[in-house]
């Protein structure tokens, strides 16, 4: 099922400086709830970005990136209107993902 | 619900139409601005039951596993009662005191203490990291002060200073006679200035904090999911079929001051509600939504309503009797003694504002509301501004209100006059 | 403390020995989940999992995290690495239970650039090694974690 997500894709000299914001509890497993229970370690493993349908990013997190992660990078050479696709799976296999086009400067 | 006169109809027909989108909701009967109901008729509202969850219990747990503490301090006084704590008092000794310094460092470090007294004090060579300055640096008070003067100023600083934020850590029983006996054999060893090999350690070198994010960039504050959340539940129709948009066909235009002008004295409650209530109460009497406070959807339409008026300039309504009495009730409140460490809002927000409690600043009351609801990124959620109010006496331990707590309205109303003129600028980020 | 974990995708090995194929927009994994580093308990460990040898330190490697982070539940650490060729950038933070924190592999125009943030459960330092042209360079910053006024 997918989370919402928020991503900005702008240039910022030659290249496109991607945000992208997403929504998942990115649990350790080490934490309890109200009831005192463990919680399951719940987290994103992978994410992958592509521009313009290429492979830009493939990145491993542990449960130890924060609660709703954030990830910024870079592309050298996008334009605007080239297309930014951002993907994520979990632990669990659920899975996320979000596409935006760069805007102009 | 009444019809509007003819005049107010055909001006409300032209905007329905121009807005393509609503004018087929069927919603022209009883619909008019914001501002023209209320010029005319209080907004409707449920009367009768409580705004919060019913029982009323203390949050256990946050998100991310960040807890509140579960203890009950009905000895001492809350907001809305006061209580009979312990009395002020001192005692004498045949000096020298004696005690086990070892020990006695090992209390006054001890943050599960009500904080420790490095949330205010440094302690020369023995100083933990980033002590706090809201009390005097002790380093030197081994070779100053005698056992009985340190002996009862920690047993109860009210017989020194009858105003201390210090909390009587005697008095109120949170160390015991032996315990205190080893903190001032610490204290005697204290000959020295402290000297600090970081200087960001130092209270009076670390850099000031400032919030530099941009609260309204939905990549960096998750607290935009929240006002996405409200811009839907606005639009969603409640049990009566009715929505929000129903009657307020242009929130972009309506509220661009509502939530500005809140909190305020509500006459037929008898008592100051803030947004989050008003939301509550209005749900009830038109949609049927159940939207207790500090619930997901509250904290959505809070965030929204907000948002709204983000530029807007902070300014409640004084100008009834209920409200004048209410500010004068909450300026008193602000300065009640409360809780086992028997604080006061103003002694941290007012007397001690600009000063390190441990590692965090203590900020003015100017300038910390206008960002509500705000995103906590050390509690993982939004939080309104009541859940800041339970936070804040938990902290000092003080039993907390329920988030309706007439005395939180009283309190927030005194807290909007102070922030009279800053704009409202929500949802925003902090630790 | 691990808990039942589902299967994890894998990419065919054909794809992992060109190190990036053309994936499809939105398809998963392009590489295995880095199990045995993510599980180390100490960084030389993590280290070794990443294939991590002889690493240089360098100046050309810029970590921007706060002296003293607001809490340790997101601490934001953004890495840029101006050596040429970058192919990874890998973050651990060396006091965590779980040192090594995410690794990033960039291609097709990525810049060595890499902004996130992490769970810190205590002042420690944070390490970052970036691969270029088959090395591997290193550099650190120490952060602090804010310690909160009030107590329990």
């Amino acid at each position: 099922m997918a989370e919402p997500m928020k991503i900005r894709a702008k240039m910022e000299g030659d290249d496109a400086d991607v945000k992208v914001l997403m929504s998942h509890p990115m649990e350790t497993g080490q934490r309890k709830n109200e009831k005192g229970e463990l919680v399951p370690l719940h987290f994103i493993q992978s994410v992958v970005a592509t521009h313009n349908g290429k492979t830009v990013l493939d990145a491993q997190w542990s449960q130890a990136i924060a609660h709703n992660p954030f990830l910024g990078f870079r592309i050298k050479g996008a334009k605007p209107g080239d297309k930014i696709t951002v993907s994520w799976i979990d632990n669990t296999g659920d899975k996320g993902n979000i596409e935006t086009t760069v805007a102009a400067p | 619900m009444t019809r509007p006169v003819p005049a107010a109809r055909t001006r409300l027909l032209a905007a329905v139409s121009a807005l393509a989108i609503f004018a087929a909701s069927g919603a022209t009967t009883a619909a008019s601005d914001a501002k023209n109901t209320t010029a005319k008729k209080p907004a409707p509202l449920e009367l009768k039951g409580p705004a919060s969850p019913q029982p009323w219990h203390r949050y256990k747990v946050d998100t991310q596993g960040s807890t509140w503490p579960q203890a009950e301090w009905s000895a001492y006084s809350t907001l809305a009662t006061v209580a009979t704590p312990p009395p002020e008092g001192s005692l004498r000794f045949a000096t020298p005191i004696e005690g086990d310094a070892v020990k006695g460092r090992q209390l006054a470090f001890d943050r599960g203490r009500g904080g420790s007294c490095v949330a205010c004090h440094v302690f020369g060579k023995y100083t933990p990291p980033q002590p706090g300055n809201v009390g005097p640096d002790l380093s030197m008070v081994g070779a100053t002060r005698s056992d009985d003067y340190l002996f009862n100023y920690v047993y109860d600083p009210r017989t020194f200073q009858k105003d201390s934020i210090m909390p009587p850590w005697g008095a109120h029983k949170i160390f015991n006679v032996a315990e205190i006996k080893d903190i001032v054999a610490f204290l005697k060893t204290l000959k020295e200035p402290a000297t600090f090999k970081d200087p960001q350690d130092n209270p009076a070198m670390r850099t000031l904090p400032r919030e530099m994010r941009d609260n309204l960039d939905p990549t960096e504050n998750p607290a935009m999911f929240g006002l996405d959340r409200g811009k839907e539940v606005f639009g969603r129709a409640g049990a009566n079929g009715k929505s929000c948009v129903s009657c307020h066909a242009a929130p972009e235009r309506e509220f661009k001051t509502w939530a500005a002008r809140m909190p305020r004295y509500e006459p037929r409650l008898n008592k100051v509600i803030g947004v989050e209530e008003f939301i509550t109460r209005h749900a009830r009497a038109i949609t049927g939504d159940e939207m207790l406070m500090q619930s997901a959807d509250n904290l959505g339409l809070s965030v929204y309503l907000h948002n709204l008026a983000n530029g807007a300039a902070i300014n409640p309504d004084l100008s009834s009797a209920g409200a004048k009495q209410a500010l004068k009730r909450g300026r008193e409140l602000l300065d009640r003694k409360v809780g086992q460490l028997n604080m006061a809002c103003n002694d941290c927000h007012v007397t001690h504002a600009n000063k390190w409690a441990r590692g965090q600043y203590l900020p003015l009351f100017k300038g910390t509301i206008a960002h509500f609801p705000t995103w906590r990124t050390g509690r993982a959620d939004i939080w309104d501004i009541r859940k800041r109010f339970e936070w804040c006496n938990v902290s000092v331990r003080a039993n907390e209100l329920p988030p309706d707590a007439k005395e939180y309205g009283d309190v927030e109303l005194a807290l909007a006059v102070i922030n009279k003129g800053e704009k409202i600028n929500s949802p925003g980020i902090r630790q | 403390m691990n808990q039942m974990r589902r299967t994890l995708l894998k990419l065919s090995a054909a794809a992992l020995a060109v190190g990036f194929g053309l994936l499809k927009t939105g398809q998963a994994l392009a590489a295995t989940w880095n199990k045995a580093g993510f599980e180390s308990k100490a960084t030389s460990d993590a280290l070794k999992a990443l294939g991590v040898s002889g690493a240089q330190p360098s100046k050309d490697i810029v970590i921007s995290a706060p002296d003293i982070a607001e809490n340790g539940a997101q601490v934001p650490v953004t890495v840029t690495s101006k050596i040429p060729n970058t192919q990874s950038i890998s973050i651990l933070a060396d006091k965590n239970p779980f040192p090594l924190t995410s690794s990033f592999d960039f291609a097709n125009g990525a810049e060595g650039y890499v902004s996130t943030k992490l769970k810190m459960g205590q002042s420690s330092n944070v390490i970052v090694v970036v691969k270029a042209d088959g090395r591997f360079f290193t550099a650190s910053k120490e952060v602090k974690v804010t310690i909160g006024g009030c107590g329990g």
